[in-house]
């Protein structure tokens, strides 16, 4: 392989998984966006998304098959299912805690974070559950570069997940509320929006993204795990920094960034892999030095 | 008259329920040492097991010494910090001995409570080098350490006419001393590492490293860390196109790893200590394993069974439980034959005879390599 061509599979191998973090992010940076709140239980709802899937795929795919039609059905079911549970969650844990200080939410996010991943420790003895799919490793090559066709599926799906997402933001009454709200909490309750109805909303789409993301994890990487979800979302939650966090296109752009950063972090001469971390968090503090709110973050954000 | 004799009667339960809870309390206190949680907890809890069903049955024939073993299980979760925790609760509830050990990094840590404490300790299955060191002369390893297993790997690698290797290890104390003797002894003969790698544990895409493998067409590839992480990675660098030899250390020694990695693990070698399916002497632990938990032994039951077995036979040996007594029983141990063979120790208490055995994936299944 010459060096080009190594430099040309990095990049694809950080546009794959940066399309990951961006799906991941984007829940993170919503729900931030409109209520102010860091949810860090948003990487186990990754987590419950993908375990949701494998059990919905496992009793569908005698049925339909566990190839791509069996895994978008699950997807879908499991999406919703996992939408839910982050309303419920925000009913619960979140809606008695928004007029208390901001500390304390925080602390309540941590400990749903605790429940999720120890109940579902509980309920699998800890154990890495093979996701077994019928994908293939056959794709196209370019060159030296190499794609599997799984790959680029999984690209497209994030990329239809995202701009749909976008276009719902922009071009809704819903997203228009969303957005509104973001800005102004009472003078939307003045207009008559239903404030906790779209806060619901929010949360709904924002933690079904991060479970379409934590199936295609499980079935394109092939196993999953009760702690999936922790690193994955302090990669998230970076990636929404990196972004802006309460920006949308932000976080898109922040988990294709953080995906490329990582990739390309490992060819480094001299750093290797066990850097590569070190890198791209290391970018982060320079960004966050000389452009505190983010590329594109607004200025007027207030960070805890 | 009837008074008197409900009186006695009474007294009498009450002091045979004494002398009954003294006898309780002379029990044979052996803790267990096992990740019971965590990444690792499939392995451990498949220790314990088999550390409990020894314990079973030497209860059955006899008990130690005239008292019966009562075991106590501390979840090191492999995790050091974990590990410090409990083996100091095992410490405070004085155990007469320790059996476990199955993650050397969370191992590591034990070695100097155990030692100030003077427990004896027989680990299992941890086998880093680095516990050699660390040992404070009343632990005794009966798996085989890092320096058998480089051996059988070079070997290996030597009989497939590799000439570049990869190493990838994950940055804790049992791979990342696997992959250093490992590219010692590999540069030692004269021939090249080509990449020596760490992986995050817990990391799920390893597209960038196996890229940056490829690019350096590597004869053989060897990840010497633990079977969870090992599989993604296998399946990986499958999919990327890589199709020379990969070889797995014994850590990665699970049936999960061929599950998870699929087809991908078609060819795959692996290091193992003696495992249940290997010895003809495990025949009866087998059944008796799968009929007590209604599942299949795992890699390390065997070793997890012999150590019981071992420590039992070694207090037996000592005539008391006086650690002192225990340990040197221990050190003298040469007649002792647990199903993975016969157990003596060098003087750095470390097994005397090599024990790894080299498997290859097939058809979703380890079986013996050739």
């Amino acid at each position: 392989m010459t060096l080009q061509d190594i430099l040309l599979q990095q990049l694809a191998n950080g546009l794959i998984l940066g399309s990951f973090y961006a799906l991941v992010a984007l829940g993170y940076t919503m729900v931030y966006g409109i209520i102010k709140l860091l949810n860090f239980a948003h990487g186990d709802l990754y987590m419950i998304g993908a375990f949701l899937g494998f059990l919905v795929l496992s009793v569908l795919s005698p049925l339909i098959g566990d190839s791509w039609v069996g895994i978008m059905c699950s997807m879908v079911l499991s999406m919703i299912a996992v939408g839910l549970l982050g309303v419920l969650i925000q009913r619960i844990a979140y809606q008695p805690m928004l007029s208390a200080p901001r500390l304390s939410i925080l602390i309540t996010a941590l400990a749903v974070s605790m429940i999720l991943s120890n109940g579902v420790l509980a309920f699998t003895d800890g154990e890495y559950l093979a996701f077994s799919t019928d994908l293939g490793y056959e794709g196209l090559e370019f060159g030296n570069v190499f794609i599997t066709y799984t790959q680029m599926v999984l690209v497209g799906a994030a990329a239809l997940l995202m701009s749909a997402l976008y276009l719902f933001v922009h071009r809704t009454m819903y997203g228009k509320a969303m957005r509104a709200i973001a800005i102004d909490k009472d003078a939307c309750r003045l207009m008559g929006i239903h404030v906790n109805r779209i806060i619901a909303l929010t949360f709904f789409i924002g933690t079904s993204l991060a479970a379409s993301a934590g199936i295609m994890a499980g079935a394109y990487y092939g196993s999953i795990h009760f702690f999936m979800g922790f690193v994955i979302g302090l990669k998230a939650f970076t990636a929404a920094v990196i972004g802006g966090i309460g920006s949308i296109p932000g976080a898109m752009l922040g988990g294709l960034l953080l995906g490329l950063l990582e990739s390309f972090g490992t060819q480094i001469p001299f750093i290797g892999t066990e850097w590569k971390d070190v890198f791209s968090f290391g970018i982060l503090i320079l960004l966050l030095v000389f452009k505190p709110t983010g590329i594109l973050g607004r200025t007027e954000i207030e960070r805890m | 008259m009837r008074k008197t004799l409900m009186l006695s009667a009474v007294s009498g339960v009450i002091t045979s329920l004494f002398l009954f809870g003294q006898v309780m309390a002379a029990d044979l206190k052996i803790g267990i040492m096992v990740p019971t949680t965590g990444s690792e907890a499939t392995s451990g809890k498949d220790m314990e097991n088999a550390i409990k069903l020894a314990a079973m049955e030497i209860n059955e024939s006899g008990g130690v010494l005239g008292m019966k073993i009562d075991t106590m299980t501390g979840d090191d979760a492999c995790d050091p910090q974990q590990g410090t925790a409990a083996a100091t609760k095992l410490v405070s509830a004085d155990v007469a001995a320790v059996v476990g050990g199955y993650c050397s990094g969370a191992t590591l840590p034990t070695l100097k409570i155990y030692g100030d404490a003077n427990v004896p300790f027989v680990i299992a299955a941890a086998n880093s080098t680095k516990l050699i060191d660390a040992n404070m002369g009343n632990a005794y390893q009966i798996n085989s350490t890092g320096f058998d297993q480089t051996a059988t790997a070079v070997a290996l690698f030597e009989k497939q006419g590799a000439e570049k290797i990869a190493v990838i290890h994950q940055g804790d104390g049992y791979s990342e001393d696997l992959a250093k003797l490992t590219r010692d002894k590999w540069t030692e003969m004269g021939k090249e590492v080509v990449a020596y790698e760490v992986v995050n544990k817990g990391e799920q895409d390893h597209s960038a490293l196996v890229t940056r493998i490829k690019s350096k067409a590597p004869d053989a590839v060897f990840w010497t860390a633990y079977y969870a992480d090992g599989a993604l990675l296998i399946k990986q660098l499958r999919q990327a196109g890589y199709r020379n030899l990969i070889a797995v250390g014994d850590g990665s020694n699970s049936p999960k790893l061929l599950e998870i990695a699929g087809k991908a693990a078609e060819g795959v070698y692996c290091f193992s200590n003696p495992t249940v399916d290997y010895l003809p002497a495990a025949k009866d632990f087998h059944a008796n394993y799968k009929k007590t938990f209604d599942q299949e032994p795992d890699a390390y039951a065997a070793l997890a069974y012999d150590g019981m077995k071992l420590m039992a036979d070694a207090i037996e040996r000592a005539g008391s439980t006086d650690q002192d007594a225990i340990i040197k029983a221990l050190g003298e141990t040469t007649s002792f034959t647990g199903i993975a063979g016969p157990v003596s120790f060098t003087d750095k208490n470390t097994l005397a005879r090599s024990n790894f055995v080299t498997l290859i994936a097939k058809d979703g299944k380890w079986t013996l390599s050739e």
